[in-house]
């Protein structure tokens, strides 16, 4: 069944007709055209579909659209861009925190989450927040040293 | 015998001496692609998704090994917004295809050997169409019993897999590689410590984040087919693929952007998706999108092969190993794909004999390995391809002998490793002037380690222990034609382009190929840029595997760029009126060598040059001196240069919760050259994370042929928690043949982890685990058993 909602995605209102099935990570993706959100798993598990909602970091390929409404997301196309390179962007590309990139965005953005919640997290933490994101090429200490690098540059 | 640091360092100087004036190469460079992938604006194949496109479905076997007695698609056929429907009859070519041999077919048409295997196809104007049309069609099958175990698929009263296969040795086992040397009954005869023991390893899956997809898209001009996938080897899609779609090579062109990773897997996986998408693209004449879904992922795309390996060592008391005799069963899975054949392309097959002596000079050593269909997914290339399955046996073994002598592990290995001149067990001798950097690798880890130091044993449940264990890993492949093709062309302002077939898939090949040609060229980093992994742009650089692109690659756009430079020199010389020898390119200024201030910008040196009639471009190419491998002795020089590794760890055992802490993880790794450190780092520690996930929780599980974990919530892979911070050590002993230097890294990493955990576990429990994964409740199992029979 249609649906009409309205969201604010990456600070711009969006008004649009979704099925109640449609999922969110597709209206992303395919229908407003923003292609940095990736789809790994469909399932809620490798965590690459990772957007936030409000400030908090959700599973898009397990968050219906219609439940949406209302509501605040970010995307990655919404922490930064070529002309201004988020700190945490920066950072992971400083650091050598990005292999093949597919878990990236993911994983920017529930660094963001966590940085905005604590400003100087410990390692222990910032393992715990992100221990839902995969990087199957596995460069966490890497990401581990860009979240704190990222950390320090945001203070 | 003990190791002198000091020395070897002095040594390694000597060896670095003539490199100390690199401008770009060595120096550790921010990779090109890193920010386009943080801002989330690179693009993957599946981002070029359009609403446009068709979407293609398969319905995939129900069974994973029946007969196929009847479809009916009529009623899908019928469904509003379906397209087409194909099944077997349907098919343009030849319905088989795979990277050695074209035994899996595009479609199953008597029979299904795996659930992988498509038995129809759907494509429809939307997703839910269809989907909704896989479920119209009705299939009639006649079950099978299924096989799981190569050891009873082996036997002679085994339901046979394969009717007809076009290459199978006898009933289900697909080939054998042998390898012998010296006398090895007379050796075991005479010996005076003999080990012998069992080993399992699973079957894993590449988990790469990135699922499998294909963009198919009919070229209205050529009547061909452009095929936009996440691919390894861009040049044998092409070749393998299109006598499936019953076209020339020249017209199917293979595009793959950026890859989410691939770890070996994207070599075959790419065919699979690409055979369907194409098939339906050509049928419906539209372009066609299709995406396998993550379960699709685990239970049809290639896995790593399942070994079983009876491995005996023979010792002298002193610790000398005179003799190995080593027999490995492979779970080949369903179909051939990188399995290996008897000739000429025995491929992981031929690794689990190669590598069974590991990085000892073994004089007498037998080993054979079978590789055995079962209906399993097909097993096919995963990082390290072969070699984790038979350090995982050699390197426990070695770890028992020291037990055995009571001697010291590291002291063992000392006693055993391949010096300049020695021959391995597969005849090749080991070459100082390639790289052998070995005994450095194993005396920094000792060092790291504080081996010197005993270890500090607790009392309590929780229980201490120390692993070591080293490799030796061939760079490239030992294929008769291995080789790389590239062009590199001048920008008339002196800028350069560099079209290279191989694939960006994470290992940073990019930058790396950049750095190369920028210092070949002595031009700016930021004036070169790399067109990868398109058939229509690039000659045939080979597949992006075996740890191969950097140097094999790296050397053919060395080849290529040198001519550029050789030709603006020579022309040059005229210009500033010298001889060519005295001219030379650096920072993008041509002068005379001695002369600043002759110094002429590049740039206008190259257009002068263009407008002269010199050609700027050049197509760059590199052959390794040829390898050779027998498959019936097991001898020859597969591979022109060697990377060496050694690997300590030191592991906490809960014996309540069987859980594993590691607490210290040392890596050294001989890569020749680091051409960009970073990148390097970044291979070691992805490549032994994937050796921890493999050792300690990964496990495929088969049970009649039906995956029982088929995603990540029942398979999961190591997060940021399972993997501890790790101690890596670059050793760089050149390859003379490499450029500047370099060998391989991609995969070695993975190969030292699983036998350093288990040869720690033994230290700590001493308990012998001689089946990978150590999961908590094995760890239990094994405590279980072993008090039982102690008490």
């Amino acid at each position: 069944m249609a649906k009409n909602i309205s969201f604010y995605l990456n600070g711009e209102k969006i008004e649009i007709q979704v099925d109640e099935k449609d999922l969110l990570v597709d209206v992303i993706r395919n229908r407003i055209g923003l292609k940095g959100t990736k789809k790994g798993c469909t399932n809620g598990d490798c965590g690459v579909c990772t957007v936030l909602l409000d400030g908090e970091p959700i599973r898009s390929c397990i968050t219906l659209a219609c439940m949406i409404d209302g509501k605040e997301i970010m995307t990655i196309e919404g922490l930064g861009n070529a002309e201004n390179v988020h700190p945490i962007q920066q950072a992971f590309v400083e650091e050598g925190a990005i292999q093949c990139g597919f878990c990236t965005p993911g994983m920017i953005l529930t660094t963001k989450a966590l940085l905005d919640k604590k400003a100087k997290p410990t390692t222990g933490e910032i393992k715990r927040a992100l221990s839902g994101n995969f990087c199957r090429c596995a460069g966490y200490s890497k990401i581990l040293k860009a979240v704190k690098t990222a950390s320090r540059n945001l203070a | 015998m003990g190791v002198i640091l000091e020395d070897l360092e002095q040594e390694v100087k000597a060896i670095h001496a003539d490199q100390n004036d690199l401008n770009v190469v060595g120096k550790r460079i921010k990779r090109i692609e890193a920010l386009a992938k943080a801002l989330g604006t690179a693009r993957y194949a599946a981002d070029l998704k359009r609403d446009d496109m068709l979407i293609g479905k398969a319905l995939f076997a129900k069974h994973p090994h029946a007969l196929i007695k009847k479809i009916d698609t009529s009623r899908a056929e019928e469904l509003e917004g379906v397209i087409a429907v194909m099944t077997a009859k349907d098919l343009p070519g030849r319905n088989g295809y795979g990277i050695l041999i074209p035994d899996k077919p595009v479609i199953a048409e008597k029979k299904v050997k795996y659930q992988g295997d498509p038995v129809a196809l759907v494509a429809a104007v939307n997703e839910e169409i269809a989907k909704k049309a896989l479920d119209l069609i009705e299939v009639e099958y006649a079950v099978l019993p299924a096989l799981d175990d190569p050891r009873e698929a082996m036997k002679d009263d085994a339901v046979l897999i394969h009717e007809n296969h076009p290459a199978a040795d006898k009933g289900n086992i697909l080939t054998e590689v042998s390898l012998t040397r010296g006398d090895v009954d007379k050796a075991f005869a005479e010996a005076d410590i003999i080990i012998e023991n069992l080993y399992e390893t699973p079957m894993v899956d590449h988990s790469y984040l990135e699922p499998d997809v294909c963009i198919a898209e009919p070229d209205p001009i050529t009547g061909g087919l452009l095929l936009i996938a996440p691919a390894q080897f861009v040049h044998a899609t092409k070749r393998s693929l299109a006598p499936v779609f019953n076209l020339p090579p020249n017209k199917v062109r293979v595009l793959s952007p950026v890859v989410g990773a691939g770890y070996g897997g994207k070599e075959d996986s790419c065919l699979d998706v690409c055979s369907i998408a194409g098939v339906l693209a050509l049928r419906t004449k539209k372009t066609v999108y299709f995406e396998l879904t993550r379960e699709e992922i685990f239970r049809n795309t290639g896995k790593r092969h399942a070994t079983y390996i009876k491995h005996r060592l023979a010792a002298t008391r002193e610790g000398k190993v005179t003799a190995i005799d080593v027999e490995t069963i492979l779970d080949k899975g369903a179909y051939v794909s990188m399995g290996g054949l008897r000739e000429p392309t025995h491929a992981v097959t031929q690794r689990t004999v190669m590598y069974a002596g590991g990085a000892y000079a073994i004089p007498n050593a037998r080993a054979k390995s079978y590789s055995v269909f079962t209906n399993h997914p097909y097993s096919c290339a995963m990082r390290g391809f072969g070699a984790p399955q038979a350090y995982f046996a050699v390197e426990s073994q070695m770890d028992e002998l020291a037990r055995k002598l009571e001697m010291d592990p590291i002291e063992l290995r000392l006693k055993n490793i391949v010096r300049d001149g020695d021959r391995t067990i597969f005849g090749q001798v080991m070459k100082k002037s390639r790289g052998l950097g070995l005994e450095e690798c194993i005396a920094k880890v000792k060092e790291r380690m504080e081996w010197e130091k005993p270890l500090e044993r607790t009392a309590g449940s929780r229980k201490r222990g120390r692993g070591f264990s080293t490799f030796l890993y061939g760079t490239g492949v030992p294929l008769p034609f291995e080789g790389a093709s590239c062009y590199a062309t001048f920008q008339t302002d002196g800028t350069v382009s560099i079209a290279v077939s191989s694939t960006e898939m994470g290992q940073g090949l990019l930058t790396a190929f950049t750095q190369i040609a920028a210092e070949t060229l002595g031009v700016d980093f930021d004036n070169v840029v790399v067109n990868i992994s398109d058939t229509d742009a690039s000659p045939d650089a080979g597949p992006t595997v075996a740890s191969r692109s950097t140097t094999v690659v790296g050397n053919a756009i060395i080849n290529g760029c040198t001519q550029l430079k050789n030709r603006i020199m020579d022309f040059a010389s005229r210009e500033l009126k010298a001889d060519s020898r005295d001219i030379d390119i650096k920072e993008g200024k041509v002068f005379i060598v001695g002369k600043p201030e002759t110094a002429v910008p590049l740039g206008s040196m190259v257009a002068k040059a263009f407008v002269n009639q010199v050609p700027l471009s050049a197509t760059g190419v590199w052959y390794p001196p040829r390898p050779t491998f027998s498959g019936e002795d097991g001898q020859g020089d597969p591979m022109h240069a060697y990377a060496f590794g050694a690997q300590g760890v030191e592991i906490e055992v809960d014996t309540e919760t069987g859980e594993i802490d590691i607490v210290k993880f040392v890596l050294a790794c001989d890569v020749g050259k680091a051409i960009n450190p970073v990148n390097v780092e970044q291979q070691m520690e992805g490549g032994a994370a994937m050796g921890i996930g493999w050792s300690l929780m990964e496990e495929i599980d088969m049970s009649n042929g039906v995956m029982k974990n088929d995603s990540f919530k029942n398979y999961p892979i190591p997060s940021i928690k399972d993997v501890p911070e790790m101690d890596l050590i670059i050793v760089e002993h050149p390859n003379e043949l490499g450029p500047f230097g370099a060998k391989g890294i991609g995969e070695p990493p993975t190969v030292p982890t699983a036998p350093a955990i288990r040869n720690a576990l033994y230290d700590a429990l001493g308990i012998k685990f001689n089946k990978i994964p150590f999961t908590p409740q094995r760890v239990i199992e094994e405590i279980k058993k072993y008090e039982n029979k102690n008490s």
